[in-house]
């Protein structure tokens, strides 16, 4: 009986107010009086829930054979409430409708003030002042977000419950990891290098580094990531923050062909040691024209190619990194990606390899008059190494600035 | 948060610390092209518990750190190492313990000092005074790596600074050197990515054998 009472008062609230022109209201009075009915419209849906239940109840006691009576009145009584319920729910969409907060009629509008009636996105979300430019970017936004989210959820899934499905890229058998001993010279055997596309750059690095994580993106998201990182001066240590965009390198398996044309910079983490940051120019192809290394605690939006770390030894490492990029560039065509890359990944013993001339990890640099390791990897060797497969990256040589032979 | 290992100093046997010792190490720090950035002050309390009835008093421990820390103004840290626990609270919490009147500092000791900077390392040196005292209790130094947090990574790097560090100080032949210790920071559910709760941990072990050596001179 209550809730006949209640939608009744519902009627009457709901029309009222109706009889003098809606369209005289200040849009925040139409706001709120949009967001007024779209509770009521939740709250009419839960009761609508609570009585389906009760109806579905009822079919049970009535499917037993003992009580006759009490069922059908319940019954009775259920079904004059439901329908009362979808009344009431069909009067509030209508109304919904009309301010055009389920519809697109913001057009149809002819005083809006510019602002527009609250907006149930195609995704679910309400948008209460649905500017036309918010909603479209709010919508959009939240839409590709989910999305991501929902690819990523998926592909762990499959990952985990399907492993014999082949993933493409990913899918690395256990033991041809443990048994990558940092030597280019069984894989120089199995297949010819090719340097030609960034897959093939990417899980070949991989297979050589185990530690190494390497990612892509686009030059929007890469802003982005960076921004969403940790800064030096936050306490804050989860940088798993934001999964999506660590996400977008497992994607590549899903949507291949459209974020490869777009892959604009790449980033090799090696957690705790450091970040380095690659640039490709023009976008998806495999041309580097800057690096840049930073600490792994580092954020913001200096952290690109072409910016530079706040600690010393990371903006000595990415000048020196300069000069090695340009060797690259000039010894072949198509190869420097790849070289660059596997240099970059000397570093990872950055804070443990002393220097192969004096001995000590650190030491006094002349020039600069800073206590700093090895920063120092020859690169003139690479390529031909490469090439005769007699590469070994935990040998790889380093030396202090001062006690490298070449000067740069 | 940067690696940061915490050192004390240790006098040889027969002599005492002075501040004599802070003065000598501040040059030593500029001496290998330190640069003094400013002043440096840390605060320690030893606390007590105020227990109405003395039948529960085998449940409070007998007393226990709590650290204000430079790095951290609005944070202040409690320690209990005989129970490996180590806690971070606001630092408001002194006023409210004062008012509820459930500990009682004890022993409050100052850490006056100055801050260093030497490229990707920040060196503070200092002196360990009682309040109202200009009595050199102890000198405590701190040396932190910037680029990295990793306990581990850093190790070897904080290593050979402090070869460098002893190197440059011998040759002022002073009667003592800076100690460092090696503790297990499991032990007190810590990580090997550091945090401000390590520095306070540190700092509990430092004073405990800072106390020890001025009792064993002492007598």
């Amino acid at each position: 009986m209550q809730t006949l009472q209640q939608s009744q008062i519902l009627h009457n609230s709901a029309d009222a107010p109706n009889n003098q022109s809606e369209s005289d209201d200040a849009p925040p009075k139409q706001v709120a009086q949009a967001m007024e009915r779209l509770n009521q419209a939740a709250r009419v849906i839960a009761d609508i829930r609570l009585g389906a239940d009760r109806i579905l109840e009822a079919m049970f006691v009535a499917s037993q054979p003992r009580h006759t009576d009490t069922p059908l009145q319940l019954f009775i009584r259920e079904d004059a409430s439901m329908r009362q319920h979808l009344q009431d729910l069909r009067l509030i969409g209508k109304k919904l409708e009309e301010s055009g907060v389920l519809t697109e009629s913001l057009r149809a509008r002819s005083n809006s003030w510019g602002l527009h009636m609250p907006l149930v996105c195609p995704d679910g979300a309400v948008v209460a002042y649905a500017w036309k430019r918010q909603l479209a970017g709010q919508a959009g936004a939240s839409a590709v977000d989910r999305t991501r989210l929902a690819l990523k959820a998926f592909t762990d899934q499959k990952r985990r419950f399907f492993p014999h499905i082949d993933d493409g890229l990913k899918m690395e058998p256990r033991s041809k990891k443990t048994r990558a001993s940092h030597s280019l010279l069984e894989n120089g055997r199995e297949e010819p290098v090719d340097y030609k596309t960034l897959l093939d750059i990417q899980s070949r690095l991989e297979k050589l580094v185990p530690n190494v994580k390497v990612s892509t993106y686009g030059r929007l998201d890469w802003l982005k990531r960076a921004n969403s990182l940790p800064g030096s001066s936050s306490d804050d240590p989860t940088e798993a923050s934001n999964p999506i965009f660590q996400s977008s390198s497992k994607m590549r398996s899903g949507l291949q062909t459209e974020v490869v044309d777009k892959v604009a910079v790449i980033e090799l983490l090696f957690p705790s040691v450091f970040r380095a940051v690659v640039s490709l120019n023009p976008a998806g192809s495999v041309d580097p024209d800057a690096v840049a290394f930073f600490s792994p605690d580092e954020g913001g939006s200096y952290l690109h190619a072409r910016g530079i770390s706040v600690y010393h030894v990371y903006k000595h490492i990415t000048e020196h990194a300069a000069t090695a990029l340009q060797y690259f560039l000039g010894s072949g065509t198509g190869t420097a990606l790849y070289f660059l890359l596997l240099w970059i990944c000397t570093f990872e013993s950055l804070f443990s390899k002393p220097c192969s001339k004096c001995g000590r990890l650190l030491a006094m640099d002349k020039k600069s008059a800073l206590i700093l390791p090895p920063l120092h990897r020859p690169y003139q060797e690479l390529p031909l190494a490469v090439k005769t497969g007699e590469v070994s990256l935990d040998d790889y040589e380093a030396y202090h600035a001062s006690c490298s032979q070449d000067d740069s | 948060m940067p690696v940061k290992w915490v050192l004390y100093w240790q006098p040889n046997q027969g002599s005492t610390v002075s501040s004599q010792i802070l003065n000598e190490a501040t040059q030593c720090v500029e001496s290998i092209n330190g640069v003094k950035e400013g002043r440096w002050k840390a605060a320690l309390n030893y606390y007590r518990p105020i227990l109405r009835e003395q039948a529960n008093q085998a449940e409070f421990p007998r007393d226990f750190l709590g650290i204000s820390l430079a790095d951290q103004p609005s944070k202040y840290y409690f320690i209990i190492r005989s129970q490996r626990i180590v806690l971070e609270a606001d630092s408001s919490i002194q006023l409210i313990m004062e008012k509820l009147q459930s500990y009682k500092s004890k022993v409050a000791l100052y850490i006056e000092g100055f801050q260093f900077e030497l490229g990707d390392f920040r060196l503070r040196v200092g002196k360990v005074v009682p309040t109202h005292s200009e009595n050199v209790r102890g000198i405590v130094m701190e040396v932190e790596y910037l680029p990295i947090s990793s306990i581990e990574k850093a190790r070897k790097v904080m290593e050979e600074f402090l070869d460098m560090w002893h190197e440059a100080l011998s040759k002022r032949s002073l009667p003592g050197k800076f100690v460092n210790i090696d503790l297990n920071f499991a032990e007190f559910g810590l990580t090997d990515s550091y945090t401000p709760q390590h520095t306070a941990v540190r700092y509990a072990l430092v004073m405990a054998q800072m106390i020890a050596t001025v009792q064993a001179v002492r007598g």
